[in-house]
């Protein structure tokens, strides 16, 4: 039982770190907008292809 | 399709594979307005650097990373669809939109794109682009949501902490535990404990602080209160090796409370981002007179005394004496009608209205801040400041609850000292601990969040803080007219055929002359098909149109106007209408009644609404008589005619001052500040943007019923607050004085408290599934 004066420390070490972690990620903005990112995972799909060719006309209409 | 503009987004949608768009939205977007190409000339302003540089920022490599305000963003779709459209353009490096903030960063190299083509591709989806600037509000805002979201992580990870060394020292309570490893793991409890009460419930100890000092007992008294002597309990436990430790119960206790706030607060904010701001409704670019030419400048550049241009169909600028020309001018900016104002040379128009017929020069009066549509703002502004709080429900409860804890904790504390001095301490404490107000506080947050999503699905935005309180104990609806109880358009309610040609005929001529009209009466005759085209067609501004058709001369408009063709014509018919004439060289043909039709649900709604002992009265700014006969028609009594913004803000102020509970339902810029003033508010959005509108309540499709089914919500939402207040107060009262003899042991008072929240949480989850009659 005596790990037990060596085991609890180190667990709150890595609290620590977790919460470390946690308030970078927060400060950093990465939670802001809870309500995209549920979707972003969904969103990923590369467009279609004709997609990408009406694209390429209407960024070189845009550079006129 | 509704209309062009939505044909032409959905076309580029389509056109560039993003239909997916379609499959995810969540809820419909407002409608576009169609884009022109003027409203894409109008952001070339910004291309400008004088513009641009307030919310752009340009890095040592060249690119500029601009910050705008998005108009129109509903859900997650919307933020996908402008990110992957943007993010194809040539020049875009990246393109990131906050849905929360309804912000959109985007950084582009400027050799590659203008600033102006980015706003034109946004504007282009169906959305408005705005400079986004930076105000302290919203900074403050962002900066709120991230201290919640730091003081919710640091309790979650320290309530797993403290709770694993609690299932250990639980089960060394039942089967035996040395007492080194209990105070190790009371020693390690505390430490983690401690810096949650510090870090995370700190927020609730100097709230409760700075109210305790104004000599108010708040909510946040008797959690700081529980938390603090809890913990202090537990400390003292620990350091003495003696009693009970409760630090699995403080932190928990925390992190759930917190939770609830965060939640609460996230629905509330959702829409709170966009701030009322009338002068988004001004265009950018206004065309003014320098060296004799007309050019093109940015409005906030314009100064008193310079000449300008406004064209017809334009939402003037700036507040102006019109010097040549003549037009009308629509001004429901600040009246809620629909039927313009004739102005003349010498006239003043003003900021915010539209320009109807014909092109006018004026010579511009001031600066932005000194226009009409400033002082709208200043006294929306005033109003939310004037405006009386209501007493919060819990925070009333809260201070009976408080006074009644601690003197039940002294009578223990004295009690005991009698009868065994040397517990008197532990058993006064664990009275404070287990009428720890755990499910009190988180009564009023789980129903008003459960209300709030219910409401939402349904097609009604909630952004008012405590407006579903405030709406299930209102005394007085009042209603704004135009807009609101009508639908807020013309249509033919008459017509008088006076000549030889039949109903349809006469229609049928009088929608071929509208077409040519940009007069608001031509809405009324866009669903009719016209009869074949008319030549030489003629407008004669302030009077009507005249034209030819199959050789012989028409006139459509005012009476005295086709006087002139035809003597003949008669009065118009005795009924409140809106009346246009239509006659030809030979003879006249019909006189047309126009009247802004009531809404269909309105008589239901006020129905309802009389009959649930509400007073229901109707504030206009019309001053005409078919305000009359509209109350007549739906049964209201309380009639005011011809308000100002202002008076209607007044009268809602006199009516608060004999502590009445006023719920208003409006709609556009003229209603913003009565509004404001309201307890509760409601705004009929229909076309009008979010971000113009001061309501608690939003309806997004435009339905009046829902002006009901959200009172009842609301008194449903208060039903199970009470439910809940009862339930938790109940629970005290059981367990307080089982306490106070002593028969509580640690883990049934952190079972009991648990329990007892749990039952709050999932009451108020009721809301949120009942069936609702929304479309009855």
């Amino acid at each position: 039982m005596d790990s037990l004066y060596l085991l609890i420390p180190i667990a709150l070490i890595f609290c620590a770190v977790g919460i470390k972690l946690l308030l970078w990620a927060i400060d950093d903005g990465q939670y802001d907008d809870l309500d995209k990112e549920a979707w972003r995972i969904l969103a990923q799909d590369e467009p279609s292809e004709a997609g990408e060719d009406t694209e390429n006309q209407e960024s070189q209409n845009n550079r006129d | 399709m509704c209309c062009p503009g939505c044909q032409a987004v959905a076309g580029l949608i389509a056109g560039s594979g993003l239909d997916k768009f379609y499959d995810q939205r969540t809820a419909y977007n407002e409608r576009p307005t169609a884009a022109e190409d003027k409203i894409r000339d109008q952001y070339r302003v910004y291309d400008e650097a004088e513009l641009s540089g307030q919310f752009c920022d340009t890095s040592s490599d060249g690119e500029v990373a601009a910050n705008l305000l998005l108009g129109g963003i509903t859900c997650a779709a919307c933020t996908w669809l402008i990110e992957q459209t943007l993010s194809r353009l040539k020049g875009v490096r990246q393109a990131q939109v906050n849905l929360h903030q309804s912000r959109l960063d985007v950084r582009f190299n400027p050799e590659q794109l203008r600033l102006s083509e980015i706003f034109a591709e946004v504007d282009a989806l169906g959305y408005r682009p705005r400079p986004f600037q930076a105000s302290t509000q919203r900074q403050q805002m962002r900066a709120e949501y991230r201290a919640d979201l730091r003081r919710l992580g640091v309790a979650g990870f320290g309530m797993m902490q403290v709770g694993m060394f609690a299932v250990a020292l639980h089960a060394g309570d039942l089967q035996g535990m040395e007492s080194q490893y209990q105070g190790l793991l009371r020693s390690f409890s505390l430490l983690v404990a401690s810096f949650v009460v510090y870090y995370s419930a700190g927020t609730f100890f100097s709230t409760a602080w700075k109210h305790l000092k104004q000599g108010a007992l708040v909510m946040d008294l008797p959690v700081a209160l529980a938390i603090g002597l809890a913990w202090a309990a537990s400390a003292w436990a620990t350091a003495t090796g003696s009693g009970q430790v409760y630090f699995d119960s403080v932190v928990m206790f925390t992190f759930f409370l917190l939770l609830g706030r965060f939640l609460e607060r996230r629905v509330r904010q959702r829409h709170a981002m966009t701030w009322f701001d009338a002068q988004s409704a001004l265009p950018d670019a206004v065309t003014c007179q320098r060296d004799g030419a007309w050019v093109s400048l940015p409005r906030t550049t314009l100064a008193g005394g310079e000449r300008v241009l406004l064209r017809a169909g334009d939402t003037i600028p700036v507040d102006a004496t019109v010097e040549t020309g003549s037009s009308s001018v629509r001004e429901e900016t600040f009246n809620g009608e629909h039927l313009p104002r004739w102005v003349d040379a010498g006239d003043t128009v003003y900021a915010g209205t539209v320009n109807v017929e014909a092109n006018l020069e004026a010579t511009a009066l001031g600066s932005y801040r000194d226009s009409r549509l400033a002082a709208l703002q200043r006294s929306v502004e005033a109003a939310q400041t004037e405006k009386p709080r209501l007493a919060k429900l819990a925070d009333r409860i809260a201070s009976w609850f408080v006074a009644g804890v601690l003197l039940v904790t002294s009578a223990t504390a004295i009690a005991w000292s009698q009868i065994a001095p040397e517990q008197a301490l532990w058993v006064a404490l664990s009275v404070l601990v287990i009428s720890c107000p755990c499910a009190l506080a988180l009564a009023t947050p789980a129903a008003l969040t459960s209300a709030a999503s219910a409401l939402r699905r349904s097609g009604v935005i909630v952004r008012g803080e405590n407006a579903l309180e405030a709406l299930s104990r209102t005394t007085h609806l009042l209603f704004d007219k135009t807009g609101t109880l009508t639908e807020g358009r013309l249509t033919i309610s008459h017509t008088e055929v006076l000549g030889t040609l039949n109903e349809n005929k006469v229609l049928a001529l009088a929608a071929a002359f509208q077409q040519h009209s940009n007069h608001p009466v031509h809405r009324a005759f866009s669903k009719i098909a016209p009869c074949a085209d008319l030549k030489n067609i003629h407008l004669m501004v302030g009077a009507g149109l005249e034209a030819q058709f199959e050789g012989i001369c028409y006139r459509m408009g005012s009476e005295q106007f086709c006087r002139e063709l035809a003597p003949e014509l008669p009065a118009p018919p005795d009924i409140p209408l809106y009346w246009v004439a239509l006659c030809s060289t030979t003879t006249p043909l019909a006189w047309i009644g126009l009247s802004d039709q009531t809404r269909p649900e309105a008589a239901e709604v006020i129905n309802t609404a009389s009959s649930s002992g509400l007073q229901v009265g109707l504030l206009t700014g019309d001053s005409s008589p078919q305000a009359l006969v509209l109350a007549q028609q739906l049964g209201i009594d309380e009639v005011h005619r011809s308000m100002q913004p202002d008076d209607k803000k007044h009268y809602v102020q006199s009516l608060q001052a004999e502590s009445s509970v006023v719920t208003m339902v409006g709609d556009g810029l003229n209603d913003a500040p009565v509004l404001s003033m309201a307890d509760a508010s409601f705004a009929v959005a229909g076309a009008t943007d979010l971000a113009r509108t001061q309501a608690d309540f939003v309806i997004a499709d435009g339905n009046l019923e829902a002006v009901t089914s959200t009172y009842n919500m609301a008194r449903r939402c208060r039903a199970i607050i009470l439910q809940n207040f009862a339930w938790a107060l109940g629970y005290n009262l059981f367990a307080i004085p089982l306490a106070a003899m002593g028969y509580v042991p640690p883990w049934a008072a952190a079972i009991g408290m648990s329990l007892s929240s749990l039952l709050v949480v999932v009451n108020s989850l009721r809301l949120n599934r009942l069936p609702t009659s929304w479309r009855a």
